[in-house]
C-alpha cells in the first residue's frame, strides 16, 4: 500500500469539484424541479466539503463552524423551495420547470 | 363772433338738416317729406334775405367785409412740412351776401317747382333729400373763406350734382351721363387741387386772405410762371365745374336728369361756382392766366352757341345756351370785367332758370316730349309759360330793358376796353367773338321760340316708333300720357316762373335800362385790386399811357381799382359802353331777324340751308365732333394704355411673379427631399437599430431561470478567465 499516496487536500478539492460539478449539471439540465433542488443541496455539499478540507488543514474550527450553518441553512432552504415548488405545481399542475417561463419578455 | 356770421351759419346747416331728416325718414313722413324741404329751404331764404338785406341795403358799403375762422384740424409738427393746422371759416361780403340770397331763392323755387313736377315718382323723397345736400354744398362754397373747405364743398357739389344727374338711373343714358359729368369734374378737380398745393407750399395756409396778404407783401418765392400756373390750374376747377372748353361735354348731358335739377344745378347755381371760384381768387390771376381765361372764355361762348344753333332737343338747345354763357361769365372775369361777369352771373341764374323750369313745364305738359319738332302751338295752351318764357329768352338774347342786356353789355363793353387796352391785333377776336355769339344766341333763342309756341302743333308729324320709344324710355317719371290734351301746370309750377321771370326785368338791378353801372350790383361789387405784386414792376409803360386818362378816370370811376392795367380796363372800358350797346344791340335784331325770316316768314328754307351747308350744319348738329375726338383720342387712348398695361400685368410681372414662384417651388421641393430623405432617415435609422437590437436581445429573455443560470455561469466564467489572464500576464 505504500505506492498509495496518503489522502492530502487535493483530493478533497477534486471530489468537491466534482460533487460541484455534478450539482450545477443537475440544476442545468434537470427538467424536475425537485431534481434541481437535490442538485442545488450537491453543491452546497460540495462546499461544505472545501470548509471541512480547508479547516482541517488550516488548523482552525472557522471551517467547521461555518459547515454547521451551512447545514442549516440548507435545511431551510429545502424547506422554503420544497413550498415554492407546491405553489408551483398549484399554479402550472406541473413541477417541470421548462414550462415556468411566464417570465419571458 | 358777428350775428351776421351765426345766421349764415344757420342758413349753411339748414340745408344740411334736411337732407337727413329725408334721406332717412322720408317713407315715414306724409307726402314723402317735401313739405320739408320746402319748408327748410323757406326758412333759409329768409334768413338769406336778412343777411342779404342788412349787407347790401343796410350797409350798403362796397368794402363790406366780415369774417370768422376756427381751427378744424391740428396735426400739429408734421415732419417736412412744419406746423399743419387746416382751419375753417366763414366769410360774408357783399358778393357772399348776394350769391347766399340767390341760391337759396332758386333752391327755394326750384324745392316748390319740383312738388309739382315730380309727383308721383316712385324716389320722391330721396330727390328732396339730394337738393338738399345739393343746396347744404353750394352754400358751403359761397361762405367758405379758405381754399381747402372750399374744396371739400366742391367735391361735394360734384357728388351732389352726380346723384342728380343719374336720378333716373334706370335708364342708361342717364347713368352713361353721370359717370361723364363725374369724370370730366375729377379731370377739372385735380388741377384745381395741384393749384391749392402751389399756394399751400409757398404760404404754408389755406386761407383766402393770407394769401393775397402775402402775395401783395412779395412773398411768393418761385417764378411768376409759377403763379401764372397756379392761377391757370386753379382755373381747371372752373373749367370742370363751368364746363369751359375743353371740358363742357358733360353739361349737355347732364340733360338726363330730372328738369328743375337742370333748372337748380346745371344753369343756374352749381355751374356758376367755377365763376364764383375765379372770382375769389381773381386777384392772384396774373395777366397771362387772364389772357388764357379769356380766350376759353371767348371760345367756349362762341362754340356752344353755334351747337346750340342746330339742336332739336328743347333741353339741350338750353344746355348749350348755358355753357355759352358761362363762357361770357369766364371771358369777363378774363378781360378784367369783374363785376360785370359776376352781374350776369346773378342775372344769368334767374332768367337762366325761369327758361329751363319752363321748358320743365313744356315737357311735363307734353308728356315727356322733349324734341322741339314735334311741339309748335303751345302759346294758346300754357299763356303763363309762353310768358314768362319770352321774357327770359328776351333777357338771354340780351334785349333792351332786360337784366341780361345790362349785364351783358357790361361784359362785351369789358372786352372792347381789354382789347384796346392790350393794343388791339388777336385780342379783338374776343370782343368779335363775344358779339358773333350774341347774335348766335338771339337766333337760337327766336328759332326755339318759335318751335315751341307758335305755328300749328306737330305732335301728330312725330314717326309712330319714335314716338312710343320715347314714352318708353321717359315711362318711369310719367304717370299719365294717357291725355293727350296740353294743359297749363299747376300753381305750385307756375309760381317760380313768375318769380324768376319778374327778376329777369331791368329795374330790379337798375334805375336805367341802359346802364348796369348805375345799379346797386355794380356799386356794391367792385374790381378787386390785383396783388400780383411783380407785375407792378413790368407796367410800368402802361402806367405812363394811364395818366393821361387820369383826369378821366376821376371823374367816371371814382372806386376805380389803384393797379394802372387794371385802371386803364376799367377806363377803356367805359369808353366802349356805349359803342357795346349799339353792336350788341345790331346783333341781337339781327339775330331776331334772321330767325324771323328763316323760321316766321319761311323766305329762306332751314332745310334747304341745313342741305346748302351740309358740313357745316352737320358739324354744328354732332357738336363739333367733340364727344367723337374724345372718343378717338382719350378714351381709346385709356382702353389702349391700359390694355398695354395689362399685357404688362400679365406677362411682365405676372412673369416675375411666377419666376419667383417656380424657385421657391423648387427649393421647397429639395428642402422636402433633404427632409424627406436624411432627415427622416436618421430618426426612422435610429428607431430601427434600436427596433433589431431589441428583438436580438429578446431572445436571450427566456423565462427560464436555467438558462439566467447559464449565462451568469458563463459570465463569471469569462471574467474569471479575463481577470487571470490578466494576472498571468
Amino acid at each position: 500500500m505504500e505506492h498509495l499516496l496518503p489522502i492530502g487536500l487535493n483530493h478533497y478539492l477534486t471530489i468537491s469539484a466534482f460533487l460541484l460539478g455534478f450539482g450545477l449539471f443537475a440544476v442545468m439540465t434537470r427538467k424536475n424541479a425537485i431534481v434541481i433542488l437535490m442538485g442545488v443541496e450537491l453543491i452546497l455539499n460540495a462546499a461544505n466539503i472545501n470548509f471541512l478540507a480547508f479547516s482541517k488543514y488550516n488548523g482552525g474550527m472557522g471551517g467547521v463552524m461555518f459547515s454547521l450553518f451551512v447545514i442549516v441553512i440548507a435545511a431551510a432552504e429545502a424547506a422554503i423551495a420544497l413550498a415554492i415548488v407546491i405553489n408551483i405545481f398549484k399554479i402550472f399542475k406541473s413541477v417541470d420547470v421548462s414550462s415556468v417561463d411566464t417570465m419571458k419578455e | 363772433m358777428h350775428s351776421l356770421i351765426q345766421l349764415s351759419i344757420v342758413v349753411l346747416l339748414l340745408p344740411l338738416l334736411s337732407f337727413v331728416i329725408l334721406i332717412f325718414f322720408n317713407r315715414r313722413l306724409p307726402r314723402r317729406g317735401d313739405f320739408v324741404g320746402v319748408g327748410i329751404l323757406g326758412t333759409a331764404f329768409a334768413l338769406s334775405a336778412y343777411i342779404f338785406w342788412s349787407v347790401i341795403v343796410q350797409t350798403y358799403d362796397p368794402a363790406f367785409r366780415v369774417a370768422w375762422d376756427f381751427t378744424w384740424i391740428d396735426l400739429g409738427k408734421v415732419p417736412g412740412i412744419g406746423p399743419l393746422q387746416i382751419r375753417m371759416g366763414i366769410v360774408i361780403d357783399n358778393l357772399t351776401a348776394i350769391m347766399l340770397a340767390m341760391v337759396t331763392l332758386i333752391s327755394l323755387l326750384v324745392h316748390l317747382y319740383s312738388t309739382g313736377y315730380m309727383a308721383g315718382d316712385k324716389n320722391y323723397g330721396r330727390y328732396f333729400a339730394f337738393l338738399g345736400i345739393f343746396t347744404f354744398s353750394m352754400l358751403g362754397i359761397v361762405l367758405s373763406d379758405n381754399l381747402f373747405s372750399i374744396y371739400i364743398f366742391w367735391e361735394l357739389v360734384g357728388l351732389s350734382s352726380y346723384l342728380l344727374i343719374g336720378f333716373f338711373f334706370e335708364k342708361e343714358s342717364a347713368a352713361d351721363a353721370q359717370k361723364k359729368a363725374f369724370l370730366a369734374n375729377r379731370v377739372g378737380d385735380i388741377g384745381m387741387w395741384l393749384g391749392i398745393l402751389i399756394l399751400y407750399s409757398q404760404f404754408h395756409t389755406f386761407s383766402f386772405s393770407e394769401i393775397y396778404a402775402n402775395l401783395a407783401a412779395g412773398k411768393f418765392a418761385m417764378s411768376n410762371a409759377w403763379l401764372t400756373a397756379a392761377g391757370l390750374l386753379l382755373f381747371m376747377g372752373c373749367v370742370g365745374k363751368s364746363a369751359q372748353f375743353p371740358l363742357h361735354v358733360w353739361l349737355p348731358d347732364a340733360m338726363e336728369g330730372p328738369t328743375p335739377v337742370s333748372a337748380l344745378i346745371h344753369a343756374a347755381t352749381m355751374v356758376a361756382a367755377g365763376v364764383y371760384f375765379v372770382a375769389r381768387i381773381f386777384v392772384l390771376l396774373t395777366p397771362d392766366a387772364l389772357h388764357v381765361i379769356a380766350f376759353i372764355g371767348a371760345f367756349t361762348a362762341f362754340m356752344a352757341a353755334t351747337i346750340a344753333i342746330t339742336q332739336n332737343d328743347i333741353k339741350r338747345v338750353l344746355a348749350y345756351s348755358t355753357v355759352s354763357q358761362l363762357g361770357y361769365m369766364v371771358l369777363g372775369l378774363g378781360v378784367g370785367a369783374y363785376s360785370a361777369a359776376l352781374f350776369h352771373l346773378v342775372t344769368h341764374a334767374f332768367f337762366k332758370a325761369c327758361l329751363f323750369l319752363g321748358s320743365g313745364a313744356i315737357i311735363h305738359a307734353m308728356h315727356h316730349e322733349q324734341d322741339m319738332r314735334w311741339m309748335g302751338g303751345l302759346r294758346k295752351h300754357m299763356p303763363w309759360t309762353f310768358a314768362t318764357f319770352t321774357l327770359a329768352t328776351l333777357a338771354l338774347a340780351g334785349l333792351p330793358l332786360t337784366s341780361g342786356f345790362m349785364s351783358k353789355d357790361a361784359i362785351l363793353a369789358g372786352a372792347i376796353g381789354f382789347a384796346n387796352a392790350e393794343g388791339g391785333g388777336i385780342y379783338y377776336l374776343i370782343p368779335v367773338l363775344g358779339f358773333f355769339s350774341a347774335m348766335l344766341t338771339a337766333f337760337y333763342m327766336g328759332r326755339q321760340i318759335w318751335l315751341v309756341f307758335f305755328g300749328e302743333s306737330r305732335t301728330h308729324l312725330k314717326p309712330a316708333d319714335d314716338h312710343h320709344s320715347a314714352h318708353h324710355a321717359h315711362g318711369a317719371e310719367d304717370g299719365h300720357h294717357t291725355a293727350h290734351e296740353v294743359h297749363e301746370v299747376s300753381w305750385n309750377m307756375r309760381a317760380p316762373l313768375v318769380i324768376l321771370a319778374a327778376l329777369s326785368v331791368f329795374f330790379v338791378y337798375s334805375p336805367n335800362p341802359l346802364d348796369g353801372a348805375q345799379g346797386w350790383f355794380m356799386k356794391m361789387i367792385k374790381t378787386p385790386e390785383t396783388v400780383v405784386a411783380k407785375y407792378k414792376v413790368e407796367s410800368i409803360e402802361h402806367s405812363a399811357l394811364s395818366t393821361q386818362h387820369s383826369a378821366l378816370q376821376t371823374e367816371h370811376s371814382a372806386h376805380s381799382p389803384a393797379d394802372p392795367r387794371q385802371a386803364e380796363i376799367a377806363h377803356e372800358a367805359h369808353l366802349a359802353h356805349f359803342p357795346a350797346i349799339y353792336i350788341s344791340s345790331i346783333m341781337v335784331v339781327l339775330g331776331i331777324s334772321l330767325a324771323g325770316i328763316v323760321f316766321v316768314f319761311k323766305i329762306i328754307d332751314p332745310d334747304k340751308t341745313a342741305e346748302a351747308i351740309r358740313p357745316l350744319y352737320l358739324f354744328s348738329l354732332n357738336k363739333w365732333y367733340w364727344d367723337e375726338i374724345y372718343e378717338a383720342t382719350f378714351i381709346r387712348g385709356s382702353v389702349l394704355l391700359s390694355k398695354i398695361l395689362s399685357w404688362f400685368d400679365t406677362n411682365i410681372i405676372d412673369g416675375i411673379v411666377n419666376g419667383v414662384a417656380l424657385v421657391v417651388k423648387n427649393v421647397a421641393f429639395a428642402n422636402n427631399s433633404f427632409d424627406k430623405y436624411v432627415v427622416d432617415g436618421l430618426v426612422n435609422f435610429t428607431a430601427f437599430s434600436v427596433n433589431t437590437t431589441g428583438a436580438v436581445l429578446r431572445k436571450l429573455q427566456t423565462g427560464k431561470v436555467q438558462t439566467y443560470i447559464v449565462m451568469l455561469l458563463a459570465v463569471v466564467f469569462g471574467y474569471f478567465v479575463f481577470y487571470f489572464t490578466r494576472l498571468i500576464y
